[in-house]
């Protein structure tokens, strides 16, 4: 990554890696979809929608076709007729309202055939290497029915409705990487328009918002017939698409610790960036303030209620006074007015606070921040490798540099240690569990690296500090995977989370917060302690509003609007 | 049937780990028999022959006695413990060759020479009897069968590669071993009880609505 001259340095990884800040991130600039819409419109895609084969019980099949300049993709969507009483969000769910794979170029009428025939069943079906994502989405059924009854009526629906729930169809799995047989990375790693992050993902995810859009109002015609309104485009704009998440992206970014650092380290550089500005021009502070009053519009949409979002939620909206009183007492153009800014959060703000502002100020500074967004993915693919030349003392040392706060914990105290991650039987589905009161100890997966690393640490103490790592590794094996993501942190410094993964008190949902933000989320609603919903591209345009005046900063909704 | 090779790693990796390997023993095994799979070697054959000697149960006896003599164990050596011996030293690769000693399914080993290589920018060859094969890191040439088992392995510097295995993006692994890595991997899977599918999995709030 180019660095740009910062004076000032990226936060430390012990302070920007704990859980609870992890679990505090905001969308920003450099968040997967607003890469994504900017460079749709930037690149003028264009959008067709050749098949939309629905009847009038909502079963049927539509394409929605995407045209980069080099590539077509196209979303290949079953809607079903759910009985109500299968409607569920969780993975071990066997039907849903509607079904999707993200098709690389056209489908044929061969292709759509046999897609039927397996896209429906999801994990039980197969795809194959023309597919790039597989998906399935749900109704909210509050506002499903609201929208429908609205329209049919010949009445727009009711906006604050649509700002409580935010969405009509929440998608509660999004596959792709070479699940059930889609293509692997590899075939578009190289394509600049999907070689970012999860821009296939995206993507597939925008594409279904504009089908659930024409979905709803199709039932609503069906229903309502010729007295039937025609959704209000901006009314619709304010529809975003949920998700529910459960555990399985949890381990996500503990198994990916080069690619989870490059998100973090990117979005660190760009706030170093930001921060090290000497002075800001009247037009990129008033940009700041206008952002800043967009986002607590939004914010004030965001509902939740579980409890510890509901105090964080306080704490956050107390933190929005204290901004907003802090802006008005201070002048934002000089004397690195955002360094100023970011010191004062630190004592100031929650920590949900400090993560909103530290957002917000890449916000007027899309030159010094967007190019960063390329150094995203993963493309290093001999970091794998471990160098079995290296001293044991040196290894020790990494671990310690990561660790050093969880090599004298007592790890076999039970609160140190009381869950364990494991897969289950049932659908492979990643849980996690009561280690001392379930039989799941032996099932445990490796996600425990703070403990390992303890337990590694101590293992290479016996060992002479010049000894090569691999001779240590022949008699340990065990240590294997520790040494290996110890090495791996010499090039990710944000790679390892510096919190106890398996601890009394963990909350996965901290996990899957972090990385919803990077997708772009809001609105994090956390249905339990390791399951959360999020809106996703409310407030972003449709393909035919897709413009470089509105592809950026949709996700801030403005008033009046 | 065809599989994407993020599947064949995924399976690889459980059924490592299903066959008693260490974690990070399983991810290398994982990756190794990928890059098989993308060189056109069914990787998941070989991966299944190893699994199926069971080393594990006495590893020990299986694992080179020390790194600076020839690799020789008590016993059959193990491909997947020494392939990852033979990656993590890639340095001595420079110094003079490799010798192994009773290797079990040396195929095995050529995915790990292969990372070998391309840490160190130049082109492994792997040799026993008639067989050899060379490779760079990311392209594999073959010359003969491959035994399933070698008195006498050698890994050695080469300089050129040619007529290489052309790549592959997709895998179709023969049926009866694929069925044995998901047999193995089955091993890593904890048996399902309401209990954990409604606390562990962290079901809450209503989720129809």
């Amino acid at each position: 990554m180019n660095t740009a001259n910062p004076n000032i340095e990226r936060r430390d990884p012990a302070t920007v890696m704990r859980l609870s800040r992890l679990g505090s991130l905001h969308q920003c600039r450099l968040s997967f979809m607003r890469q994504l819409t900017r460079r749709m419109a930037a690149e003028q895609w264009v959008f067709t929608r050749p098949v939309f084969d629905i009847d009038d019980n909502g079963v049927g099949h539509a394409v929605y076709s995407a045209q980069s300049p080099d590539h077509i993709y196209s979303l290949v969507a079953f809607a079903h007729d759910l009985p109500p009483e299968q409607r569920s969000d969780r993975v071990i769910a066997e039907a849903w309202d509607a079904t999707f794979a993200l098709f690389d170029g056209v489908p044929s009428k061969d292709d759509i055939q046999r897609l039927s025939q397996n896209v429906p069943l999801q994990e039980a079906g197969r795809i194959s290497e023309s597919e790039l994502s597989l998906s399935r989405a749900n109704r909210s059924v509050r506002l499903w029915t609201h929208v429908v009854d609205r329209l049919a009526a010949g009445q727009q629906p009711d906006l604050e409705q649509i700002y409580k729930v935010g969405y009509l169809m929440r998608t509660t799995a999004v596959y792709g990487s070479g699940k059930f047989g889609a293509a692997d990375r590899e075939k578009i790693a190289d394509r600049s328009e999907v070689s970012g992050p999860f821009q296939a993902e995206m993507l597939s995810v925008y594409l279904t918002r504009t089908f659930v859009r024409d979905l709803v109002q199709h039932m609503a015609s069906v229903k309502g017939g010729t007295q039937t309104a025609q959704l209000d485009p901006q009314i619709a704009r304010w529809l975003g698409i949920g998700n529910s998440t459960g555990l399985g992206m949890a381990p996500f970014i503990v198994n990916h610790p080069i690619l989870f650092n490059n998100w973090i380290m990117v979005r660190e550089e760009a706030i170093a960036r930001v921060r090290s500005i000497e002075t800001a021009t009247e037009a990129e502070v008033a940009k700041f303030l206008d952002i800043f009053e967009r986002s607590k519009l939004s914010i004030s949409w965001w509902r939740s209620e579980h409890p510890i979002q509901i105090e964080k939620l306080t704490a956050l909206n107390a933190d929005l006074r204290a901004i907003s009183d802090y802006l008005d007492q201070t002048d934002l153009t000089g004397n690195r007015p955002w360094d100023r800014l970011i010191l004062w959060s630190q004592a100031a703000l929650s920590e949900e606070g400090q993560e909103l502002l530290a957002s917000l100020i890449l916000e007027p500074y899309g030159e010094l921040v967007d190019g960063l967004s390329s150094c995203m993915a993963d493309a290093n693919k001999s970091a794998f490798a471990i160098d079995g030349a290296m001293p044991v003392e040196t290894v020790r040392h990494l671990i310690g540099n990561s660790f050093g706060w969880a090599l004298d914990l007592n790890w076999s105290d039970p609160v140190h240690c009381a869950r364990a991650w494991y897969v289950s039987e049932e659908k492979l589905e990643p849980r996690l569990g009561e280690r001392f009161d379930e039989p799941i100890a032996e099932y445990e997966q490796p996600l425990a690296p703070a403990r390992d690393a303890a337990f590694a640490y101590e293992a290479l103490s016996d060992w002479p500090g010049k000894a090569p790592i691999a001779e240590f590794l022949l008699r340990h094996p065990e240590h294997r995977h520790t040494v290996r993501r110890a090495q791996m942190s010499r090039l990710a410094p944000y790679g390892e989370i510096r919190d106890n993964t398996i601890s009394a008190d963990v909350l996965p949902i901290d996990m899957l917060r972090a990385k919803l933000s990077f997708f772009g989320a809001t609105h994090f609603d956390p249905r339990s302690d390791r399951w959360v919903r999020i809106c996703m591209y409310s407030g972003a345009p449709y393909p035919e509003e897709l413009s470089s005046q509105s592809a950026d900063l949709w996700v801030y909704p403005e008033r009046g609007q | 049937m065809n599989f994407s090779l993020n599947e064949i790693e995924a399976t690889a990796k459980r059924a490592t780990r299903g066959a008693g390997y260490a974690w990070g023993i399983a991810e290398d095994a994982a990756k190794a028999t990928r890059w098989l799979c993308s060189q056109g070697v069914d990787g998941v054959v070989e991966l299944a022959r190893v699994l199926e000697r069971e080393f594990t149960g006495s590893l020990d006896d299986h694992v080179p006695a020390g790194l600076y003599c020839d690799w020789d164990g008590g016993k059959d050596l193990c491909p997947l413990t020494v392939g990852v011996l033979l990656s993590d030293c890639s340095h001595m690769l420079l110094t003079g060759p490799f010798r192994i000693r009773q290797v079990a399914s040396p195929m095995m080993l050529l995915p790990f020479a292969a990372h070998a290589a391309r840490s160190q920018n130049v082109v492994a060859i792997v040799t026993t009897g008639d067989f050899s094969a060379a490779t760079d890191g990311a392209r594999l040439a073959l010359r003969n069968d491959c035994p399933d088992w070698a008195d006498h392995v050698e890994v050695a510097l080469g300089d050129i590669l040619t007529e290489p295995c052309s790549p592959q993006t997709r895998a179709t692994p023969d049926p009866i071993a694929w069925k044995i890595l998901n047999r193995i991997a089955h091993r890593t899977y904890a048996p399902a009880t309401e209990e954990s599918r409604l606390l562990g999995a962290g079901a809450g709030l209503s989720d129809n609505d």
